[in-house]
């Protein structure tokens, strides 16, 4: 079995990117050549030099990643932008194999694909158990039988994607594999925390801080998180109980806090994670047969998590004036993030997920053609 | 069968003490002579083996083999897995009860008994069930399985959990005189757990199996027992900390064994970097300061035991996702060149120790040394292996003759090897020329 693909990428200095890389408007330069992989698997395998290649051309496709207003045939619009980017992967096929559901990361996908002109497939196998039917491999393989040029992978094990990008030849692009990865979540999160701040030019987050709070321990966002941000020279702070915050994440180049009070008032963004219930085991008490479980192995209650670790009103009075929530959904509400918060002016949960769009768009368009 | 004299080897028998280069007879099954270089007048109906340059030692027993029959027979059978064992120097197995059925009755050891008799290449004993079907919950018939060959008692793959059911079995097994055999794992701090708790868990996004999962079992199981005294092993010790509780107790006098396998001995949690699933075990594999901690455990005697825990899966199921995939990897055919790495070279142990690890001392535990097994005494079972310690050679998939190529040390340059295994006076493997009259 190859393991070039899945064993951490090298550091290398060489893989940096040039300094000042001007892009003049209005012409769409070819994939960068400092993006090589037919596949995107995580951040944590990736130099920030290949980060901000995504991050540029995302940014180049920003224009996309909403509606184009009233149609204009004029060169240097939205609706030339369109055509041309229209045409980019246009006889190709991507696939959505998804093993879990995930409406919004799926239709993110599905836009971002058929913005560059790729057709679109839908593939849900929600199997629980794959032990002794068709494996995970089977399933992909049989899925790039039939044609397809791209696989976005939403699984709960971690490493489905990397174990399915050894064994097809297509491009494999992670749409989130259960606690390790989701990398252009973390992607969509960087461009929204840069564009709050200004860094759109270089992408260089030196000097910002960011705090992660909540479930990180479960959290493939977490993951993907630290690993951009941290790249991009950001400082990252992980606040949670230590059931969900253990001090052995700090492996992982960021810090470990149980005090949100303490470190709110000191960062420049605070993403809001909710507690993935599902993910904690069996709670003590078995919830009411149908009832949607609101209860984790890993906290006490709600009330307690939401007194210590929650983002009310009053708590984000005191954020910096500049700072802002991010939250990668689905938000419960009035557990992690009160309503105020969530709808307030800080929040630029909207932002994140229209960023997404254009980030799909880069990398899809970068790993298939990678391929190529 | 014919008579076998093997000539020239350095002939170690650490129950004995000896350690010279002799000569070797073996008549009828039994060992009839070990006397002085060329001093053994050749029968013209002997078969020789020319043992000039390697060792020649009791044949190798392994505590700890899972050989899947009956219920897994596509990972593997007790032919193929008897084939493994040869081929890796091993003339006696002793079997885990995690089959379909699990090994918890008396008629079940007794299938054991009958199948070895019909396709295995070695002698296997077999371990039986501490808990009926390894569920944990009520006592399996220990004395009568005692009674019917049982060589020690175990769950292994499941650890016996309840401080109350662990409380009895040590006071059932202890008029037995076998070992309770304990896979010591708090399940509660390891669910959904695949490899050790560390930086490479925390960077694949995998939950952590901690030390203190173990050690906490260790640890009350030899409280429990202080009162009982009961023979008690901890198989695969895997944790620093646990080490440390089993020195601690030996050198309170208590019956207390560990075991050592090679994988711990010499990998750590680097080796599922890149989700590799062929090294994925169960206890996991841990750092270097546990790498270390082990080996020094050996040199100084808290450590007595080797095995291999042989646990062969399909190629399919390896290739399962890493927390799907099974636990556990293929060890006979590696383990001596291996062991051999990790002690001898590493200058923990010397040959003559590391042969009594892999002879007198399992027979001990298992007690085999009551059937001659383990030992080169005169009119004992003609049991011998013979070892070319220089022997350089490169794992390949083609090296491993048992069903599993499930090991993470493929394409590992290694040095040591069985070149003859005889079981019982047959000669089962033989990497150098046997000349027959």
């Amino acid at each position: 079995m190859s393991t070039t693909s899945r064993g951490p990428a090298p550091t290398v200095a060489s893989r940096e990117d040039a300094p000042g890389l001007v892009v003049p408007a209005g012409v769409v330069p070819p994939p960068t050549d400092r993006w090589t992989s037919r596949h995107l698997l995580g951040l944590g395998t990736l130099s920030p030099g290949e980060i901000r290649a995504v991050l540029r051309r995302a940014r180049e496709l920003a224009p996309l990643s909403a509606s184009l207003g009233p149609r204009d045939d004029n060169p240097d619009t939205p609706w030339a932008l369109a055509r041309r980017e229209g045409q980019r992967l246009a006889g190709r096929v991507v696939a959505n194999l998804f093993f879990e559901d995930s409406t919004r990361t799926r239709t993110s996908f599905t836009v971002a694909a058929r913005r560059l002109g790729a057709e679109v497939v839908d593939l849900f196998v929600i199997a629980s158990s794959v032990s002794k039917g068709e494996t995970l491999i089977d399933t992909a393989k049989n899925v790039e039988a039939t044609g397809v040029d791209a696989l976005v992978v939403r699984a709960r094990q971690a490493g489905a994607a990397a174990l399915l990008a050894d064994h097809v030849r297509c491009s494999v692009v992670n749409a989130g594999d259960g606690g390790h990865e989701h990398p252009t979540q973390g992607l969509l999160d960087a461009y929204t925390i840069a564009e709050a701040h200004g860094r759109l030019d270089a992408f260089d987050l030196a000097g910002l801080r960011v705090a992660i709070v909540g479930d990180i321990v479960a959290s493939r966002v977490a993951r993907s998180n630290i690993a951009g941000l941290t790249r991009l020279g950001a400082e990252v702070v992980c606040v949670g109980p230590p059931a969900l915050a253990p001090r052995s994440l700090e492996v992982l180049g960021c810090r470990v806090s149980h005090d949100l009070d303490e470190v709110l008032p000191t960062v420049d963004a605070v993403m809001m994670l909710r507690i993935q219930f599902e993910r904690h085991g069996t709670p003590a008490v078995a919830p009411l047969p149908g009832a949607a479980p609101k209860r984790s192995a890993a906290i006490a209650s709600v009330r307690e998590y939401r007194t210590f670790y929650g983002l009310s009103e009053e708590r984000a009075e005191r954020m910096k004036p500049s700072a802002v929530v991010i939250h990668p959904g689905p938000i419960n509400r009035g557990i992690e993030l009160d309503h105020a918060v969530a709808d307030g002016p800080r929040s630029v949960v909207l932002r994140q997920v229209r960023h997404g769009v254009a980030v799909r768009m880069a990398a899809l368009s970068m790993c298939v053609l990678a391929s190529a | 069968m014919p008579n076998i004299l093997i000539r020239g080897g350095r002939v170690i028998d650490p129950a004995s003490g000896a350690d010279r280069v002799a000569d070797v007879a073996l008549a009828d099954g039994k060992v009839a002579a070990v006397a002085p270089f060329a001093s053994l007048p050749r029968s013209p109906a002997d078969h020789v083996i020319d043992a000039e340059g390697c060792l020649v030692t009791p044949g190798l027993i392994d505590p700890h083999v899972h050989l899947r029959e009956p219920g897994f027979e596509d990972k593997e059978t007790l032919a193929t897995g008897t084939r493994a064992a040869v081929f890796g120097g091993f003339t006696t197995v002793c079997c885990m009860p995690n089959t379909s059925p699990a090994l918890d009755l008396p008629e079940l050891l007794g299938f054991i008994r009958e199948r070895a008799r019909e396709t295995a290449l070695c002698r296997v004993f077999p371990v039986a069930a501490i808990t009926k079907g390894r569920h944990g919950e009520e006592l399996a018939e220990l004395a009568l399985m005692a009674r019917a060959g049982a060589v020690g008692f175990s769950d292994d793959g499941d650890c016996v959990g309840s401080t109350a059911l662990m409380a009895r079995a040590l006071a059932d097994a202890r008029p037995t005189g076998l070992a309770i055999m304990q896979h010591a794992q708090d399940v509660t701090l390891t669910r959904g757990a695949p490899m050790h708790a560390g930086v490479v868990s925390a960077r694949l996004g995998l939950a952590g199996w901690p030390r203190v999962a173990e050690e906490v079992i260790v640890e009350r199981d030899i409280r429990l027992n202080r009162s009982i005294g009961c023979r008690y092993h901890v198989q695969h010790v895997s944790s620093e900390g646990t080490v440390e509780i089993i020195r601690r107790a030996r050198a309170d006098g208590q019956p207390i064994t560990g075991e050592a396998s090679p994988h711990h001995l010499l990998l750590t949690d680097e080796a599922c970097d890149g989700y590799n699933t062929a090294a994925k075990v169960n206890p996991p594999l841990r750092e270097w300061r546990d790498v270390r901690a082990l080996r020094e455990g050996v040199a100084d005697g808290t450590i007595t035991l080797l095995g291999t825990d042989h646990a062969p899966h399909t190629a399919d199921e390896k290739l399962l996702p890493f927390e799907e995939a099974p636990f556990g990897l293929v060890g006979l055919d590696t383990a001596l060149p291996l062991y051999a790495e990790a002690l001898v070279d590493s200058g923990a142990i010397d040959w003559p120790r590391l042969v009594a690890l892999l002879t007198i001392e399992p027979a001990r535990l298992c007690g085999l040394d009551a059937l001659g097994l383990g030992s080169l005494a005169l009119g004992g079972p003609a049991d011998v292996t013979i070892i070319d310690p220089g022997l350089s050679w490169t794992v390949a998939e083609a090296d491993l003759s048992g069903k599993g190529r499930n090991t993470p040390f493929l394409g590992r340059a290694v040095r040591g090897r069985a070149v003859a295994t005889i079981v019982a006076g047959v000669v089962r493997l033989a990497r150098r020329p046997v000349a027959a009259p």
